[in-house]
């Protein structure tokens, strides 16, 4: 009988994770097509592969620069993100006051707005600062739209720290900063570095406000692969292929580090 | 000037009076204890001394400064928490040296000195371990090395010995008296155990209700207790307190006509039915092997009897009680001791 509900689980399993990542076959696959390959009815699984579209997405559109851009923000906005959320966590974490738990669900709530709602004021704000198609705008957009998130996630991971560990340091001599380096920063390197990734993998992949506010000079690579579909038509293997290059840093990267961040994201469920 | 002095110190939590002004001069290199029931506000006081809470009224000098808002870094205490409150990510050698390390002290002395903190606490095996490693008693010693390597000018200790077991706790509270003995630091030790109070203090504190009920050398407080809540806080079995409207008349012991009069069990004779001024009625019987400790009943009131012999007694046996006048405490009706 258990082998029998183990069969079924483990096919089930299977099968929701072939669900999951089908798509992103399909995108692989489609990378190496040509676009006549690309929409065969019905469609080809055996094919010669090319490498034609990725010289036409580099050529078309300098991937390069749309890659820079990506990383410039996506790595900026995490670690001035940090910088911020950090010390907000430590206050909430270990100088709470009644109104703490509010704060932070406040915090939360405003990740729960569909963020077309900001983006009048937001697009208004950045063209009077001179922000718009800028790195500087969208990494500070992408910055203040992760901070809730990094708050919350610090603040779960730092309050499992005993502060009777933090008055002993206190005691032993140790000031704020000396407090985290030495005390904070070695406790909860899990929950650091995985609200890093969680932000870096957020900003990465983060299209709604790079597609409004920018566009030659300071596009990300979901603009990239948005400027595939175009008003002259769909170019399917062109488009996974721009796909595929922009995704493909971030799932190795996310691959290298599932465990830091499965860890993070669990934080303080399981002891 | 005392070496450290409170000063009509207070607390307020919202509301709540936590501690209500409290002045106390501790000399150099004494040994304070504070003790009380739980909620009696001895660990906030102690968290206030530390710097870890927020002093509301009045002053704390030490050593002939005034220290009431500076922050804990720089108080020059060290302190020895309830939880131990080691760094689980350093080694032995590394929590007991923190302090040194951050005021920068040159390698080679904090070396001398961890070396000679972990001899006299036994550790000098263990300098490479982590706190997980490490047993219960031995993480108590490491959180005391951590406090005496920095050599500060008082030490703090909030219930250090609560995590131990029974065994483990008598020995270590023979290694603090002798290590506070050993080193002359000032130390203010706080504690629910009246046992530990007793045998540590040079003076003891008793707090209720964040106010001080009494301070005074342990025996002091035994011989002379200052009202009915210290009379019955110190010592075990605690002092008998009756009420003196309720006294049988048979009772034959003058106190005051409206008020209370203690006496502490041992001067409570037990003695065979007829043979005593007080008849009464045997209710528990403990034997703890060198002393027996008798409950029963004049009436209405129950006394407690410790005697140092063994008895056949058993409950429900008729015996006559004698209590010698002279031993007799006498409260008012607040509860407040009388001059004999």
């Amino acid at each position: 009988m258990n082998h029998i509900a183990l069969a079924v689980r483990t096919v089930a399993a299977w099968l929701v994770t072939l669900l999951i990542v089908f798509p992103l076959i399909w995108l692989v696959l489609t990378a190496f097509k040509t676009e006549l390959q690309a929409i065969a009815v019905p469609p080809e699984l055996f094919f010669s592969p090319t490498l034609e579209n990725f010289h036409e997405v580099q050529v078309r559109s300098d991937y390069l620069l749309y890659a820079k851009n990506s990383v410039v923000t996506s790595v900026l906005s995490t670690i001035i993100g940090l910088a911020i959320a950090a010390p907000a966590a430590y206050s909430m974490a270990f100088f709470r006051t009644k109104k703490t738990k509010d704060l932070l669900m406040w915090m939360l709530s405003t990740k729960m707005m569909p963020a077309v709602g900001a983006l009048v004021p937001v697009y208004v704000m950045a063209q009077t600062a001179g922000l718009l198609d800028s790195l500087t705008g969208l990494t500070v957009v992408f910055t203040l739209s992760n901070l809730p998130i990094m708050v919350w996630m610090l603040y779960s991971g730092f309050k499992d720290i005993p502060p009777d560990i933090l008055e002993a340091a206190r005691m032993d001599g140790a000031n704020v900063w000396s407090e985290f380096v030495h005390v904070i920063r070695p406790l909860a390197t899990g929950t650091l570095a995985s609200t890093g990734l969680l932000c870096l993998v957020l900003s990465w992949n983060e299209a709604f406000w790079s597609l409004n506010l920018s566009s030659a000079n300071a596009g990300t690579l979901a603009t990239l692969i948005a400027s595939y579909s175009s008003p002259e038509g769909l170019f399917w293997a062109k488009l996974s292929c721009a796909s595929l290059m922009a995704i493909a840093p971030i799932v190795v990267l996310g691959w290298f580090s599932q465990k830091q961040l499965v860890q993070g994201l669990t934080f303080g469920a399981v002891k | 000037m005392a070496f450290l002095e409170l000063k009509g110190v207070e607390k307020f939590y919202g509301p709540v009076h936590a501690i209500k002004g409290i002045d106390l001069a501790i000399e150099k290199g004494e040994f304070i204890v504070f003790v009380g029931p739980s909620g009696c506000g001895k660990s906030t006081l102690l968290r206030m001394i530390a710097g870890l809470e927020t002093i509301d009224g009045g002053s704390l000098w030490l050593d002939g400064r005034e220290i009431t808002k500076l922050n804990s870094s720089k108080r020059d205490l060290a302190m020895v928490f309830q939880s131990y409150a080691l760094y689980p990510h350093m080694s032995v050698a590394d929590n007991m040296s923190f302090a040194l390390r951050l005021a920068n002290v040159d390698k080679k002395i904090i070396q001398d000195k961890v070396g000679r903190a972990a001899e006299i606490l036994n550790l000098s095996k263990y300098l490479d371990r982590t706190p997980k490693e490490l047993s219960g008693g031995q993480r108590q010693r490491v959180a005391i090395g951590r406090a005496i390597v920095r050599a500060p000018k008082c030490f703090l200790f909030d219930e250090p010995l609560s995590n131990l077991d029974a065994a483990l706790r008598g020995q270590t509270r023979v290694e603090i008296t002798k290590l506070h003995r050993e080193l002359g630091a000032t130390t203010v030790y706080v504690t629910h155990d009246q046992v530990e109070a007793m045998t540590m203090a040079d003076r003891v504190v008793v707090l209720r209700d964040g106010a001080i009920e009494q301070v005074g050398t342990p025996l002091e407080l035994y011989d002379h207790p200052a009202n009915t809540f210290v009379a019955q806080f110190i010592g075990q079995p605690q002092m008998n307190v009756v009420d003196t409207k309720k006294l049988p008349a048979s009772f034959g012991i003058g106190g005051p006509a409206d008020g209370f009069i203690g006496v502490r069990p041992e001067h409570v004779t037990v003695k065979r039915s007829g043979e005593g001024a007080l008849p009464a009625k045997v209710e528990v019987v403990e034997s703890l092997g060198l002393d027996t400790i008798i409950y029963a009943n004049v009436g209405d009131v129950q006394l407690i009897a410790r005697q140092n012999t063994r008895t056949a007694l058993k409950a429900g046996d008729a015996v006559a009680l004698e209590i010698a006048p002279t031993a007799i405490h006498q409260f008012d009706r607040q509860g407040r001791a009388l001059a004999a």
